[in-house]
Parts: structure tokens; sequence; C-alpha cells
């Protein structure tokens, strides 16, 4: 097999069974692999809508891309698909590191988890040989001791992928970690793994990955290497990481702060990349697998009272959620809340929106002294954040348990319209760190995100013109570089269509998203040439669109028999109801006038039913999806 | 102009493009353990210490095989193994003070860098610059010493730290 490894690893942990599966030549033309063939495992084995997150039937799928394992450039990650248990709806969460390019040198291309255990275990594979392992000694353990053991265990080289104490407690803000520091974090997938009792998976390969054409394979690697040397964007995200951005972000009053009440923040540059650099807690620019950008850090402090502190990260998302967003305009106090979440295994993202609920909720009155266990929230209290984090984690006390299942059940349990100043939309995921109020297309692909409302399912960055390949994508799109502009309304349907489609075959390739969609020397064209190169499968740059574009169908699908409607595509109350708090869009909403007039649009660019925001039995047939056509049609859900 | 291949493992990210450009280059697939060069990778303090053929002047690989199956090119100081001498023994390996030699994973036969014969292949895939193919000066030299020193360092404690 070329390209792929060709294989499907299936383990069942109720009936302790291990089996593997061949790829079905016709998925790598119609899913490709990764994101792709999930959603056709998922959708095979989990459309009944009975089948919730905590169900022994729901799977939990992990796979690194058609190209993973290879030189072509940041080809590295891996996508974990299964029924989200914050949304429980579709879930996608897709991590870096190491561990993915392993499981494909280790002959597997996806390994689809079923069943659950009655006590811990692990999986432990090297090559062809694969167990279910006891993991008695690693529950309870944080994610730096597990990855310890694993290695003590199984070997330097063994590659680790595994939950914290969060996610063996069923917490919605539980991320799945992989190579320590990087995570598969958004949606709760941790939590899956929790309740099959799934504590970590190790693993070690040998086996070589071949391409059918490697001199053609190494020329189309060379050119999107080369264009991402020469990319701005791929610049800015080694010399900074991924919060090289923030000040400018700043200036555009697009920083959310204290549960996006502000905009713009005074003195923001504690919390911006380049402290990290200056305030020399920048130990080393780290990479994922093959990627030559290295856009992660690995951020120490080594003197003062903190000194000690060690972990990867944080990111641009940690510098909002626990930076900017609960008012700790403190390097060092991001390093340690950071830290702490790298340990626990908590999603930086979620864990930072609850908080900054509850500290809103508790300056409300509607939390009282009594529901924060007596710590008294207020925004800039770092002391008060770090026991509001570690709460969660082990749902520890009242607080603890009520932010713990995230904000669309703690909203519902509290009442008093406390759902007003809750940043998730009808889905129920907590939002990341991006001013939707004035980036239009990135409020449209927020709502329609099948997970819930983040940038990790389609990034429309383009759309702020900040680069000459930027602007360059937008004039792709829409005919004319004056779109390159967040502010408009017009053509976001269009923008977002595009990028959906090009995220999703970036992540079935394996590439990270930032070489697509940040950077831009990654493209359609270019991948489809280098999937072809890589497995002999003929593949135009039209014909490789159009299985993003099926992909994102089938994971519209499995939304739909969970009960999705147009109503599930907004954005959260306060986005939609309050201005921006001040800048050059002060005022503005997310209204759903605007909104609906952009979703009209989408479902039209889709041939989905603008009503219902279904998609038809047509549109289904058109993409060689009559199997889901026939399956919607039974539950009563086409249009 | 005489070259040198400077490798800085301050600016190494551990993403081993260099390990897979050379298992493309040299046996057309992707396999981390057919590279002629090899990333330590330390995942908890993020470290990649790169390790590869120095062409060093005491080159006691050479002495190390009763053999005789290694060769020294005395203009470019690479090494070569004669396949057909060599009996898989792995002296050479363990003679190596920089860790640069490992065995095929299929023939056993010892695999070394050779510069790509002048243009290495792993130096173009390296876009942090952790490897750099660069004209020769006494000040390069130098620090081409001072940086093997730091990797040799580093690799020494990260293994003394493993054996505890």
């Amino acid at each position: 097999m070329y390209g792929h490894q060709g294989k499907i690893l299936h383990v069942d942990l109720s009936k302790n069974k291990i089996w593997t599966e061949d790829i079905p030549e016709e998925w790598r033309k119609l899913y490709v692999g990764s994101r792709g063939i999930n959603a056709k495992l998922l959708w095979d084995y989990c459309k009944d809508p009975t089948i919730t997150w905590d169900d022994p039937r729901n799977i939990i799928i992990y796979a690194p891309g058609a190209v993973t394992g290879t030189t072509a450039p940041a080809s590295g990650r891996t996508s974990v698909t299964t029924v989200g248990c914050t949304t429980g709806m579709y879930l996608k969460s897709n991590t870096g590191g190491h561990w993915g390019a392993e499981l494909k040198y280790a002959g597997y291309d996806h390994l689809v988890v079923h069943g659950v255990s009655d006590k811990p275990v692990y999986i432990l594979i090297d090559d062809d040989k694969v167990e279910i392992k006891d993991a008695s000694r690693l529950w309870g353990k944080d994610i730096i001791e597990t990855d310890t053991l694993l290695k003590e265990w199984h070997g330097e080289d063994s590659r680790g992928l595994y939950i914290g104490p969060a996610g063996e407690n069923l917490v919605r803000a539980a991320s799945i970690h992989c190579s320590l520091y990087h995570a598969a974090g958004r949606g709760g997938g941790a939590a899956v793994m929790g309740k099959k009792k799934l504590k970590a998976v190790s693993v070690r390969g040998t086996k070589p990955i071949r391409v059918k054409d490697p001199k053609k394979f190494a020329e189309v690697a060379e050119e999107m290497r080369e264009l991402l040397r020469a990319d701005s964007g791929a610049q800015g995200l080694h010399e900074f990481g991924t919060a090289g951005s923030l000040a400018g972000v700043n200036e555009l009053h697009a920083f959310p702060g204290r549960n996006w009440q502000t905009g713009y923040t005074e003195n923001v540059h504690p919390i911006t990349g380049p402290a990290l650099n200056e305030g020399g807690y920048l130990k080393r620019r780290v990479a994922c697998f093959g990627c030559t950008i290295g856009c992660h850090r690995y951020s120490t402090i080594e003197k003062g009272p903190n000194a000690g502190i060690a972990s990867g990260g944080p990111e641009y998302e940690t510098f909002g959620a626990l930076g900017n967003g609960p008012g700790i305009i403190d390097t060092e106090g991001v390093l340690i809340l950071n830290e702490i979440c790298n340990r626990l295994g908590l999603d930086t993202i979620t864990a930072g929106t609850v908080t900054q609920w509850a500290i809103e909720s508790y300056l409300r009155g509607v939390l009282t002294k009594e529901d924060t266990d007596g710590l008294e929230l207020d925004w800039g209290k770092l002391e008060e954040v770090k026991k509001t984090i570690e709460k969660i984690a082990f749902r520890d006390g009242k607080l603890g348990d009520l932010l713990a299942d995230g904000l669309k059940i703690a909203t519902e349990k509290v009442g008093h319209d406390s759902y007003k100043w809750a940043i998730i939309n009808a889905k129920g995921l907590e939002q990341s760190n991006v001013e939707t109020r004035s980036a239009k297309a990135y409020a449209l692909a927020f709502a329609v995100n099948p997970r819930g409302n983040d940038h990790l399912m389609t990034e429309t960055f383009a759309e702020f013109g900040s680069s000459p390949e930027a602007i360059e994508v937008i004039e792709k799109i829409t005919g004319d570089k004056k779109w390159a502009s967040p502010h408009f309304t017009e053509y976001r349907a269009e923008i977002v269509r595009w990028h959906e489609d090009v995220y999703e075959i970036t992540e079935a390739l394996g590439f990270c998203v930032f070489t697509s969609t940040a950077a831009y020397g990654v493209n359609p064209d270019n991948m489809a040439r280098l999937y072809t190169a890589a497995t002999g499968i003929e593949m135009t740059e039209d014909e490789l669109m159009l299985t993003g574009r099926r992909v994102c169908t089938i994971e519209k699908a499995f939304n739909v028999t969970r009960g999705a409607t147009r109503a599930h595509d907004n954005l959260p109350w306060r986005l939609m109801n309050e201005g921006a708090a001040s800048g050059p869009l002060k005022g503005e909403t997310n209204s759903q006038e605007e909104l609906d007039g952009m979703l009209d649009k989408y479902y039209d660019l889709h041939e989905w039913d603008k009503e219902t925001s279904w998609p038809t039995r047509a549109t289904l047939e058109k993409l060689d999806l009559k199997y889901i056509a026939d399956y919607l049609d039974e539950l009563g859900k086409l249009p | 102009m005489e070259k040198l291949l400077l490798v800085d493992m301050d600016k190494c990210t551990g993403c081993k493009q260099c390990s897979l450009a050379c298992s493309l280059i040299k046996e057309d697939l992707f396999d981390l353990a057919r590279g002629r060069i090899k990333v330590l990778k330390k995942e908890d303090i993020a470290l990649g210490v790169q390790l590869l053929c120095e062409q060093c002047d005491a080159h006691p690989c050479i002495d190390a095989c009763s053999d005789g199956a290694l060769s020294r090119d005395e203009a470019t100081g690479i090494i070569t193994v004669d396949a057909e001498i060599c009996t898989e023994c792995g002296s050479c390996v363990e003679a190596c003070p920089y860790y640069g030699i490992r065995l095929h994973p299929e023939t056993n036969i010892p695999m070394i860098c050779d510069l790509c014969g002048g243009d290495p292949y792993c130096a173009k895939h390296c876009v942090p610059g952790a490897i750099s193919w660069v004209d020769k000066t006494d000040d390069l030299l130098r620090d081409k010493k001072k940086l093997r020193s730091a990797r040799m360092a580093m690799y020494r404690t990260v293994k003394k730290e493993a054996e505890k």
C-alpha cells in the first residue's frame, strides 16, 4: 500500500477483542483519510441517535493522515472523532505531537476503540502486537506522570496519548493529550475515554511508509516546504508562536477580555508571544512530527518564586482564555495556569471560559459564596482562578462539580438568565477566543461548525487580509481583493465554504491547518498532486475539494440525526445581543438578522434546505452519500 | 570552496524532517530507523539532539573494524562501508564517539552519513536552520566543533539520567 498503510485497527474493550480491517479502496477515493475516513466510520457505527457519548456503543477513532510520516511539511497530525460529550453531537478534534506518525509506523491508519472496560486499561501497540493492559497504576496520575511511566515501561522511543484526572472524572473541559503538551483538546473527547476507562494508548512502530512515486512526491513536498519557508505567516508562527498575533488583535479591539465584555486591554504585552521571548521564558521552539514551521513553545520559569514551572505553550488561546479572559495580565500567571491544565488534562479554552462565566456570575450575585465553596471570585485574581480550575478537574466541591459539566448544563442548573453571559451557542461548546462581532466570516464559520462554536473545523483567518498570501486567497475566492476585510458580510458564505473544504482535506491528508489556512504554502492544487504521488490514486484539485465537501456533509448529517436544526447554527447570546465594547466596531453585534443573511447564502452554496438546514436527498446523492439520505429518510429527517 | 555541515541543537525543533529526508534519498521510503542522521528526542523537555557521522579526524570506527570493511576518503573525511566485507558485528557503532553510526534495520550493515556526496539532502529540509551546509572558514570550523561538543554533552547527560 502506498501513502496509507491500509489498515484499521479495532479494539473492543467490552469484549476484550482486537482485530484489523483493510481500508476499502473506495474510501481512499471518497474520504481520503484521517478526518474523512473517521467521519465515515463514525457514521457507520454510531449513526443511531440513541447512541449517546457515554453509551458503550459510542466509538472513539484516532487517525493520522494519508501522508503522515513523510517529508510532506507539517503532515504529522491526528484527528480524533467520536460522539462528543460537550454537545452530544459530532466531535472531531485534532492534535499535533508525534503519536500519530508512530501509529502509522506501527502499520495502522486508524485506531477504533469500541465498548467500555470495567476497570482502567491502556492499549499497548508494538507493530503487530496489540494488547489491552491493566492501567490501575496509571489511573489518577497526571499527564506528566503517565507519560513518564509509559516511557519507563515501553521505552523512551514509545509515544503516548492519554487523559489526565479531568478525563477520568468525566469533565467536559477535559482534553486528550498527545506527546505530553499537544492536545485534541476541545469537545470533551477525554471524557469519552474516561467513560471507557481508557487511560492511554502507547505506540511503537517500525514499519516504513512507502509512496507510489517518490521522486514526484519529493518535488511536491519541496514546493510546499519552500512556499512555507517564504510565507510571512509561517515565519511569524515560528518566531513568536500562535500568541505572536495577540498585540495586533488587541489593537483591533478584538481580544476578548472579562468574559467578552472588553475587546481592548491596556498594557497587554505580558500576555503576548513576544513577552515569552523577551522575558526569557521561551526555552525552545518545538515542532510536531515532520513540521517545518515549529510554532509550538516550551516555556519555563527559571527565577523567582515561581521557578520550576515548565510546560508546552502557552498558545494564543491560553493567553486569551486564562489570561485576558479572567484578567490575568501576567506572563507568569498564565504560565502557571497553563502548566496546571497540561498536567490535569484540561482544555485551556473551556477551562478558562467556564471560569470567566463563574466570575461574572459571582459578581452578579447569581452564584453565592456558598456556591463557590468560599472563593471570592473576581477579575485578575490568580489564586482564585487556579483553585477554580483545579476544582473543575477533580469535580471538587459545589463549584467544581457545577463547572465540570460545562456551561450548557451549568446555565440550566443555575438559571437566572445566566445563559446570557455564557459564551456558548445552541450546540453548547465554549467559544474560542475570537471576537466574532467584528469578524463576520468567523461568525458564520463558528455558527455552522458541527462541533460547536470555535475555529477548529474551519478557520477563515484570510478574511483579515493580514499577509499578501491571505489577500491572494480572498481574491481567489471572491474575485476581488477588497473583500479581504473582516467587517463585510458580503462573500462571507463563499469564504467559509471554501475554507471548510480546504480545512477538511488538509486534515484528511494529515497536514496542520496552519499550512493552508494561516500560512498558505499548502493548497488544494499541491495537495491533490501530492496525494496522487503518494497513493497512485488520480485526484484533481476539484475532486479533492469535493471530498472535503462530502465529509463536511457527513458531519452535518450526523448532527441532523441528533436533532440539529437551523436554530443550532447560532452564536452566544451576548455576542448576538450586546455590542462590542470599544474600537472601530463599537456597538457591533452578531445579530440574528445579519447571521440569517449569511446562513441563507451558506445553505444555498451547500445545496441544503434553508428552513431546516438539512442536506437534501439530491445533494446527498450527488455526493455519493445515498446511504445517508436513506437513513435520514428513515428518521424522517430529509427536508 | 570546501563546505561543512553545521549542526545546532538549540535550533532543532525535533521535527525529524532530516531523518525522513535521509531515508527517502537513500532508500525511496520513509523510515526513521534508516536515516543516517538520527534525532534523539526527549519529549518532556522538548529537546532534539542530532546524531550523525562527523567525518572526524580520529575516525576510531576504522580501527575498530577488524575486517577492514571501512575506508575513509582523505579529502572529504567520508567513511564508506564495504558491504561484502562487513560482518555486521557492530564494532564501529560502539567505537563512534559521536553516536553517529547505526545498523540498517534489514541488512544490519552500518549506515554512515556520506554528506550525499557533497550536497546534503537533510540540510535542504531543515527550515529552522539547525542543519546548514556552509562554506568552510576557520571560524565556522570552530563553531562546528563547539556545537558538536554541546550536543555530545547533552546526549551523555540525557543517557545518564535515563540510566538512573
